[in-house]
């Protein structure tokens, strides 16, 4: 531990804000709040804050952020992360967002690593400071995060005339040896005394729990997940605002979109903060609305913090700092409250609360997220129905996709956006890949306007696919409902491209009307094979048209299958409305659930399972999924 | 060929025409993307050709509805511009009056030769293919919609609370500061401007799709206000869509 005295320490940060190559933020005053803001001198300086409006996080993950620019005149360009990060120093950070910038740090390297996050994070020096003051609604004492052992460049704590420092970093200590004068080492009586001040912040915060640790948390939500009364209660008066998440220190889901400037030639993509309190976060492109009430989004976000981040990181994601509390109109964000009705519900109705057992945690650091699509172009495109069209697309660099059968793309059209679409063709086609196109959003009709020769943009592959591998002698009994052919289809032709390895193949395929059959030409030359069994259906047909196959629900297909159900894998696509039914039928054939495969559809964002969009309870359909084993997602409420 | 636009103007101010005037560099880029063929602010030559109407005001009158309608014929695309167009906006106000007392107070001995009724936004009376929100609107928001038209995309425009907004800007809650506010309940879009600047949100973007209008009404009461004083924060702008709800 070193001493500096007060008039030192203003004489370092003087000396870092006077050398250019240094950005330095310092807690400022504004009004009767503070602020993490550049500073001009250390005399503006407030080490004595409770708390700041927002968390320093802001200078790591901005509220607004440029992932690339791009130019389509003369061919197309695009910069993604070009200049490198300024050296920024980050004085005065409370040992509750220190914790939570560890916390950012395991979200953001997990499976990809965000080089735009850790670019900033590992160009900037922390100080910290202990509390000297603490909101009335911070709790970081409780949640273990009222003192800090790492985390930090350095730590000060503030003993009247002077500054005792706790060096956490080599970084930190060469900041003191360059800029610092009159730098002491400790006595004992300095230690003793920030020992004493470390004790004392442990009393200081006003919020009482019912309950002796958090650690009874994760188990306690788990039980609390379905009591929707309790959950409705709660959440009655909350405005939708997303106050509680964007001042959140561990809060990190985004949004992605092209904004084009006047020439419409060339722009940037952004990404800005979002929140899973916001009414359309779950919205995808067709309407569907997969968190649609204010009580199920007020409960994800409680899950998201004790449960879901816990089960993967082994951490629950809050670290007491009050903002989500003190920052909500109707006065229900505040965690303590809730979880101790929580706590008493719990017991009033008899539930054992135990502590959660510690995650089997492990996290896979791969290589960096590319947000940079590559450029591919339409060497084909089908108009196959009103709404559909299938696109067959080249990558310019000559490079194949590499995929497997059920992944997907995120497709771009520069100015417009990117969006989600799962991969048509299977693998076995090489030098191009097909996406089967609806319209639905703005992407996917500007798509359609698109010719033989336009360029679009393209990420991945992304998400786990189908494991043709393990499907490998086994019968198989394809169903898909519309546009769940498409993704269906990769697996279907590969299965049809090695058909000596599988067992007997049935398709089902149902569609509204015989105008909306998708791949119809492939559809005709199936019936005609004597190794596929294939029976489509509609569920009505017009007058005008003519349908010699069956009428009626997918499901009435199902009763004119025999299959055996020891031998059989059911691989089911289709909207959300036909897994509960298909489901339904296939368990009363006695096909029993892990031979169930299913393809789920979410607001893929991201695609590398940062932005939260298409998380349904724990599970990032992006990277878990899309493909999921029916007997894995059964348990899970908001998956079917 | 570049898209031919017009613009419009029913009750209102013509302050959000005012703003396109005002784009000043922005107006030579935005002229090489649109040829304007009716801009009565701007300029004398007016024709019916266009593919873009722009329509700012409300509609306060039976006799505004024909032309309204005469312009959705000629345009492919008809946007509102301004909170009068988009929300009936401020002259709403007079909704909640009887309206011969407003034609008194506005026309006085002459009332009986001007017409009126309740003031609504233009999609109230013809279909409406996007929106440019605010009292005024925003320069800003204006091109970006633009540029989505041109681009074939739908303009982003959010669908949750300025608090969101407010939040980011790092502004201090205007009911913390002992004021009252209705950024809790009114569409964001406009990157929190008012209360950045100290003042209040007063709604003039409209509601969220799904407000939450009782707990904001018990926040207003919680933080002093009287139950006839939080239905008034209510009725600057949100006079329509109150009635319609």
């Amino acid at each position: 531990m070193k001493i500096i005295s007060k008039e030192d320490f203003n004489n370092f940060v003087n000396s870092l804000i006077s050398d250019d190559s240094w950005q330095v933020i310092g807690v400022k005053s504004k009004r009767d709040k503070f602020t993490f803001a550049p500073l001009e001198s250390a005399s503006e300086l407030r080490l004595d804050y409770d708390v700041t409006l927002l968390p320093p996080k802001k200078y790591f993950f901005p509220q607004r952020e440029t992932l690339f620019t791009y130019d389509l005149s003369g061919g197309f360009s695009a910069k993604g992360l070009t200049a490198e990060a300024k050296k920024t120093v980050i004085i005065g950070v409370h040992p509750y967002d220190i914790v939570a910038l560890l916390h950012m740090d395991e979200i953001f390297r997990e499976t990809k690593s965000d080089p735009y996050y850790f670019e900033k994070r590992n160009a900037s020096i922390i100080i910290g400071v202990s509390m000297q003051k603490m909101s009335k609604w911070c709790f970081a004492p409780f949640m273990g995060c009222a003192t800090v052992e790492h985390g930090y460049d350095l730590m000060l704590t503030d003993l009247g005339n002077r500054y005792a420092i706790n060096v956490g970093s080599e970084k930190g200590e060469e900041l003191l040896d360059m800029y610092a004068k009159n730098v002491t080492n400790a006595l004992a009586r300095d230690i003793q005394m920030v020992g004493q001040k470390k004790r004392e912040i442990m009393n200081l915060s006003q919020q009482k729990f019912e309950f002796s640790s958090p650690e009874i948390i994760p188990g306690m939500l788990e039980k609390s997940y379905g009591e929707s009364a309790f959950w409705e209660k709660h959440s009655e008066t909350c405005l939708a605002c997303g106050s509680c998440v964007l001042v959140c220190p561990t809060c990190y889901c985004f949004d992605v979109k092209d904004n084009p400037d006047l020439t419409l030639e060339s722009g940037e993509r952004i990404r800005t903060w979002d929140g899973c309190l916001l009414e359309d976060f779950a919205k995808i492109a067709s309407g569907e609305n997969f968190r649609p009430t204010r009580p199920t989004r007020y409960r994800h976000r409680y899950f998201k913090k004790g449960k879901y981040l816990f089960d993967r990181f082994g951490f629950i994601s809050c670290v007491g700092c009050g903002r989500c509390g003190s920052n909500c109109l109707p006065n229900i964000a505040n965690p303590v409250d809730l979880f101790n009705d929580m706590y008493r519900e719990t017991r009033s109705i008899g539930k054992e609360v135990a502590t959660a057992a510690a995650p089997y945690v492990q996290i896979k650091t791969g290589a960096d997220i590319d947000y940079v699509p590559k450029l591919g172009t339409i060497v084909k495109k089908a108009v196959m129905t009103g709404m559909e069209t299938l696109f067959e697309i080249k990558l310019d660099d000559g490079t194949e996709l590499g995929h497997k059968p059920g992944q997907f793309v995120e497709v771009s059209v520069f100015g417009v956006g990117e969006a989600p679409i799962s991969i048509s063709s299977p693998p076995t086609k090489k030098g191009t890949f097909e996406i089967c196109v609806r319209k639905v959003g703005s992407l996917t009709t500007k798509l359609q306007s698109l010719k033989e020769g336009d360029k679009v943009g393209v990420r991945g592959p992304f998400g786990n696919g189908f494991d043709a591998n393990f499907l490998k002698g086994k019968d198989l009994l394809f169903i898909a409902g519309g546009l769940g052919i498409a993704p269906l289809r990769s697996l279907f032709n590969y299965v049809l491209d090695n058909r000596k390895d599988y067992g007997k193949v049935t398709l089902l395929y149902g569609c509204k009307e015989p105008r909306e059959l998708l791949f119809s030409e492939e559809m005709i030359a199936l019936a005609s094979r004597d190794d596929v069994n294939f029976k489509p259906t509609v569920n009505w047909c017009p007058e005008n048209e003519v349908w010699t196959g069956n009428i009626g629900v997918i499901t009435t297909l199902i009763p004119q299958v025999d299959f055996d159900p020891d031998k059989t894998y059911a691989i089911v696509v289709g909207p959300p409305i036909m897994y509960k039914f298909v489901l339904n039928d296939l368990k009363g054939r006695k096909l029993p659930d892990d031979h169930i495969i299913v393809s789920l559809e979410r607001r893929m964002k991201c695609g590398v399972g940062k932005c939260g969009h298409c998380q349904i309870n724990q599970i990032y359909v992006c990277k878990d999924g899309p493909v999921f084993n029916y007997s894995k997602i059964k348990g899970i409420p908001e998956a079917l | 060929m570049k898209p031919k636009v017009a613009f419009f103007d029913f009750a209102g101010c013509e302050g959000d025409q005012l703003q396109i005037a005002n784009l000043e560099e922005d107006i030579l880029a935005l002229l090489g993307q649109v040829e304007v063929v009716s801009f009565r602010e701007v300029m004398k030559e007016h024709s019916d050709n266009y593919d873009i109407a722009f329509v700012e005001g409300s509609c306060t009158r039976l006799q505004d509805e024909d032309r309204l309608k005469q312009i959705r014929k000629n345009a492919k695309l008809v946007v509102a511009i301004g909170s009068c167009a988009t929300i009936g906006g401020i002259n709403s106000l007079k909704n909640y009056k009887d309206l011969d007392d407003v034609r008194k107070t506005v026309y006085g001995e002459q009332a009986r030769l001007f017409d009126t009724y309740a003031a609504r936004p233009i999609d109230a009376v013809i279909p409406v293919d996007a929106y440019v929100h605010g009292c005024p609107m925003t320069k800003e928001e204006f091109l970006q919609v633009v540029k989505s038209l041109l681009l074939g995309k739908k303009p982003d425009i959010p669908n949750y609370p300025v608090c969101v907004e407010c939040k980011k800007n790092e502004n201090i809650c205007a009911f913390e500061r002992g004021q009252y506010c209705v950024g809790t309940v009114t569409r964001a879009g406009c990157n929190s401007c008012c209360v950045n600047e100290g003042t209040i949100c007063w709604g003039c973007r409209g509601l969220v799709d799904n407000p939450n209008e009782n707990s904001h009404k018990e926040v207003l009461i919680k933080y002093g206000q009287t139950v006839d004083d939080a239905i008034a924060k209510f009725r600057l702008y949100f006079g329509w869509q109150e009635a319609k709800r």
